[in-house]
């Protein structure tokens, strides 16, 4: 006893030799302290800067999408008298797009050009008009056609367009102003409406692409029409100009017609009349002109129209009335395919009769100004009243939009020109555009619709984010629908059931397939299995129905009436490779006998006959997504949850099993429970990275912005949208906010979810956590 | 419960070398024993618990009730019903105390609350802990203490009347006082049950069992009552481990 007490003396005594030295145990010890205290402010810094990061994320979306939501400004910059000398009236106000160089017509039939940041006159032009013959009527076509008519009390119209020049000089850019004569010369630009020298009270001109067309009404109550066709010879150049007159039916009724407007398709024409009517013919064939419509405008029977036009596109009409009102109207095709003058929306109100309206040259906006001198400038698909601010304290006479709206130039009663700045880069935003219905041109009723761009520039953008939020939910949706019970009862087979040998192959396997880029996914669902479905419709469903079927009947014939020494060949947990053979077996089963199914059931055609049933079938569908992002999403999905069944503690399942529990009653009862928090995080995380998946949608969706959950159409995503549009986005514009915008919702969208499925695994697991 | 000429091996180990013993209804029978002699194996051979290791073999029988429990018509989830277990570590399921008692009884299909009402208190009340629980039923069983836990697995496990009470060294995660009141239960429900216990602790397998069976290196060395066992031990091996010699 003592001998052996005494080496292990010996022992320790030896071993402490072999130990460092103090002081080299001291220096050690100063050393780890120092890689202590680095690893810890390491830590800290890089954990710091990934939460900075984020936060930069979000503040760099804030600042591109904030400046939508700024107020716009409106300023008088300058104040001056009209150029070219007074007392002769404003007639109208125009400049170019720079704001250099504008011009002033007057009463007094001359077209002064002026510099309109100093109201220098730079020149002056002369209308020829006839010295006997009085104006009687004026006429305006779209602003970006800088065409005006001028109707005389002899019948006869003069046709003038203002023109801006720039030239460089030194690398300086000069601008200078002039007229000319579209149909003609000087001498030849003054044209016969009627030859028999009745008097024009009321004028409207357009131009088109086939030329130009002008719509009077005279004296004695005849409405006529003449169109102007310009063709130009290509064998000599030399252009010539062919005239044809319509009489148009006039409007019932004894009212006076005060006003006419035609559209630029030159198909539509309205009339307004003195007793507040609005007519509308149909001038698409001018030689059987027909009134389609008559509507009284205002609902108020003693407010008069003081003033209507056309916004851009001349699809809508904005009606002022008397009483203040500012209405939007354009005509939509009823049931009988008739169209109709129908008032869509109405704008905030002035508190004096409504005397001006002046339209932008290149968006859905316009502006207003009554007799007290108030001005407010509208939008109108985002239906909002922008601005509103007194210019000057009497009646305004002219008012008019510079052409990239950054100015309104306002001539008043004691003939002061107003410069007025106007600062309203993006008046397209409102919640109400964004996410309610909206009433676009055109359309019968409100809707959802994200068009952002089309070939013309008269095209009123659509900017509701809802088709693509649904269709980001959508696609998440079907995604979820496919991969969410394949992946967790894969999980549970393999963790719980499948030989550890086995899980050896599967789980990585499973895994790799998440580092499989999600282009060639796209790829494959767009170009291969989007035709091979459509192709092959009924076998997708009959796999859905056959497959199960033909697992559980295996499964039978496997445990139930094959012999045993077959059965124990197989160890325990291999049962699954068995079933490669089957499911191989009933996919080309169910391709096979697709044809058969179609020509049973479907008359030879599921499509078609999906089609004849009501229902839309796009190549490119939810079905097809929801497969291709469901295969990227499972290995997510799968991994996590196989990790929370796998963890769950030994010592839970022997205990239920030693309760008698089968292995089904003790996965369903126990280690389900036990692992629900982290399969809940397996598939919440799963559903996020299916909201922000960009290739696949974007190349297996189709893109097209639809309103529905049918499995046979498309969708387009906030994801896949940004990346669609942002290249052809202008950088600043508004369409380039909006994607922003997109793209905080989709940040949003993915926050909220993520700290709502936090939320809720905290609480599973504070529930059902095991020590 | 009869045990014939048991061998197991793990892959090419041999860890039980033949084991021959009769456990007596009603009576406690404690397994003693050094580390790795296998005692633990040996009970878990009992309700099949070696079933769930792959590379586990077993040869020879083991009689309940006259029938071989390795007999390949046996339902092994009813063998484990009658032959319950209760392990090292107290392993109540995540859910409420009420819940972990009708767990069993809800495997074997039973629906109606008053009958779980009954069998959940009446087990409670057996395995001396329905005074501590009885206001917080409904509460997570992980809030109860160690002991409290430990009792409430026994609970679970006699709620579904089970023949046999295999207990794997069910208090040596306790503190002494728990662990008397795991003795004092023991000694109560051998009335009813016949109960194997696995200990690492001489005295509690004097204190408690009736026969003790001395097992080392996977075979069983001496197997008599236990005053007989702890009094007058017929082999050296057995003297020299009650002794304190090795272990």
């Amino acid at each position: 006893m003592s001998d052996a007490s005494s080496s292990q003396i010996d022992q320790s005594a030896r071993v402490r030799d072999l130990l460092p030295s103090g002081e080299a145990r001291a220096k050690l010890r100063r050393w780890r302290g120092i890689k202590d205290q680095f690893a810890r402010y390491m830590i800290a810094v890089f954990g710091v800067s990934v939460v900075v990061c984020l936060g930069l994320i979000f503040v760099y979306l804030f600042s591109e999408v904030m400046p939508m939501f700024q107020p716009a400004a409106m300023e008088t910059r300058t104040t001056y008298a009209a150029p070219g000398g007074n007392p002769a009236q404003s007639v109208t106000v125009a400049s170019d797009r720079h704001r250099e160089t504008a011009v002033r017509f007057t009463d007094d039939r001359r077209a002064v050009f002026f510099d309109p940041r100093t109201g220098t006159v730079t020149n002056e032009e002369r209308l020829p008009l006839p010295e006997d013959a009085e104006v009687t009527a004026r006429a305006q076509a779209e602003p970006r056609t800088r065409l005006s008519a001028y109707g005389l009390d002899n019948g006869q119209a003069l046709v003038v367009r203002h023109v801006f020049s720039e030239r460089f000089v030194d690398g300086q850019r000069q601008t200078s102003g002039g007229i000319e004569f579209p149909l003609g010369d000087e001498d030849t630009a003054l044209l016969d409406v009627v030859e028999d020298g009745t008097p024009i009270t009321a004028l409207t001109i357009q131009a088109g692409s086939s030329g130009i067309s002008l719509v009077a009404a005279l004296a004695d109550g005849r409405l006529r029409m003449v169109q102007y066709e310009q063709t130009t010879s290509f064998m000599t150049g030399e252009s010539t100009v062919e005239r044809k007159v319509y009489d148009l039916e006039p409007p019932p009724g004894a009212a006076t017609i005060t006003s006419l407007l035609m559209d630029i398709t030159m198909r539509n024409l309205l009339v307004g009349d003195s007793d507040g009517k609005l007519h509308y013919y149909d001038v698409a064939r001018p030689a059987r002109a027909a009134l389609r419509d008559s509507r009284e405008v205002l609902p108020d029977p003693n407010a008069s129209i003081t003033a209507m036009e056309y916004l851009l596109g001349t699809v809508s009409i904005i009606v002022g009335g008397s009483d203040g009102s500012v209405r939007q109207w354009f005509l939509v095709r009823d049931r009988d395919n008739i169209n109709r003058i129908t008032q869509v929306r109405e704008f905030e109100r002035h508190g004096a009769p409504v005397n001006l309206i002046a339209p932008e040259y290149a968006r859905k906006g316009f502006a207003t100004a009554d007799e007290n001198g108030v001005v407010k400038v509208h939008y109108s698909t985002s239906e909002r009243t922008i601005l509103s601010r007194p210019i000057s304290d009497g009646p305004l006479r002219v008012l008019t939009f510079a052409p990239r709206a950054n100015s309104l130039y306002a001539v008043d009663a004691s003939e002061q020109l107003h410069l007025v700045d106007v600062r309203n880069p993006h008046p397209e935003i409102s919640f109400s555009a964004l996410w309610q219905r909206v009433w676009y041109e055109g359309r019968s009723g409100g809707e959802f619709v994200w068009q952002s761009s089309s070939a013309t520039d008269e095209f009123e953008p659509k900017f509701s984010l809802m088709p693509l939020t649904l269709g980001t939910l959508k696609a998440a949706f079907y995604a979820m629908l496919f991969a969410t019970p394949l992946a967790i009862m894969g999980a549970i087979y393999s963790a719980y059931f499948m030989s550890p040998r086995m899980r050896g192959v599967v789980k990585p396997t499973i895994e790799i397939m998440e580092a499989l880029p999600t282009v060639i996914l796209g790829f494959l669902a767009g170009l291969w299995l989007a035709p091979f479905v459509e192709a092959n419709l009924p076998s997708v469903f009959s796999i859905l129905l056959l497959m199960p079927l033909a697992f559980v009947l295996f499964a039978f014939f496997w445990s139930r009436v094959l012999a045993e020494n077959i059965r124990v060949r197989v160890g325990p947990g291999w049962e699954a490779a068995l079933l490669i053979p089957v499911v191989l077996f009933i996919g080309w089963l169910c391709v096979t006998i697709s044809p058969q199914i179609e020509v049973l059931f479907f008359g030879g055609d599921m499509r078609q006959w999906l089609t004849d049933n009501g229902i839309t079938y796009d190549q490119r569908n939810a079905l097809v997504v929801g497969a291709a992002m469901g295969f990227a999403v499972i290995p997510t999905i799968y991994s996590i949850s196989e990790d929370a069944v796998f963890n769950v503690p030994k010592h839970l399942t022997q205990g239920s099993l030693a309760l008698g529990a089968t292995p089904w009653q003790t996965v369903t009862k126990v280690v389900l429970l036990t692992a629900s928090p982290g399969i809940f995080s397996a598939v919440m995380i799963g559903f996020g990275r299916a909201v922000g998946e960009t290739m696949i949608v974007l190349m297996a969706t189709g893109n097209s912005p639809v309103m529905n959950f049918n499995i046979f159409e498309g969708m387009r995503t906030l994801s896949a949208n940004i990346a669609v549009e942002m290249p052809e986005a202008a950088v600043g514009g508004t369409h380039f906010r909006i994607l922003f915008l997109a793209a905080l919702v989709l940040f949003i969208l993915t926050f909220i979810m993520n700290t709502a499925a936090e939320v809720v695994r905290q609480r599973l697991r504070r529930k059902y956590s095991s020590l | 419960m009869e045990v014939r000429d048991l061998k197991l091996y793990y892959g090419n180990d041999q860890a039980l070398k033949g084991i021959n013993m009769m456990i007596p209804k009603g009576r406690i029978t404690a397994f003693i024993g050094p580390s790795g002699c296998g005692k633990s194996t040996l009970l878990r051979c009992m309700n099949r618990m070696n079933d769930l290791i792959d590379t586990a073999r077993i040869e020879g029988e083991i009689l309940l009730d006259g029938g071989n429990i390795y007999d390949p018509k046996v339902d092994v989830a009813e063998l484990r019903r009658r032959v319950g277990m209760v392990f090292q570590k107290p392993n109540p399921f995540p859910k409420s105390i009420y819940e972990n008692v009708a767990y069993g009884l809800r495997l074997q299909g039973v629906k109606n609350r008053r009958i779980l009402d009954e069998v959940v208190e009446k087990s409670l009340k057996r395995a001396a802990l329905w005074d501590e629980v009885k206001d917080r039923l409904h509460e997570n069983a992980f809030g109860l203490s160690g002991g409290q836990q430990q009792r409430l697995v026994i609970a679970r496990a006699v709620a579904i009347e089970p023949e046999v009470l295999l207990l794997d060294e069910p208090a040596s995660a306790l503190d002494p006082l728990a662990t008397l009141k795991i003795e004092e239960l023991m000694f109560e429900l051998k009335e009813e049950y016949t109960i194997v216990i696995v200990t690492h602790n001489m005295q509690q397998a004097a204190r408690v069992s009736d026969y003790t069976a001395f097992m080392y290196l996977g075979e069983l060395v001496e197997y008599a009552d236990t005053d007989t066992l702890f009094t007058t031990p017929a082999k050296k091996q057995t003297e020299d481990y009650i002794t304190g010699r090795y272990g």
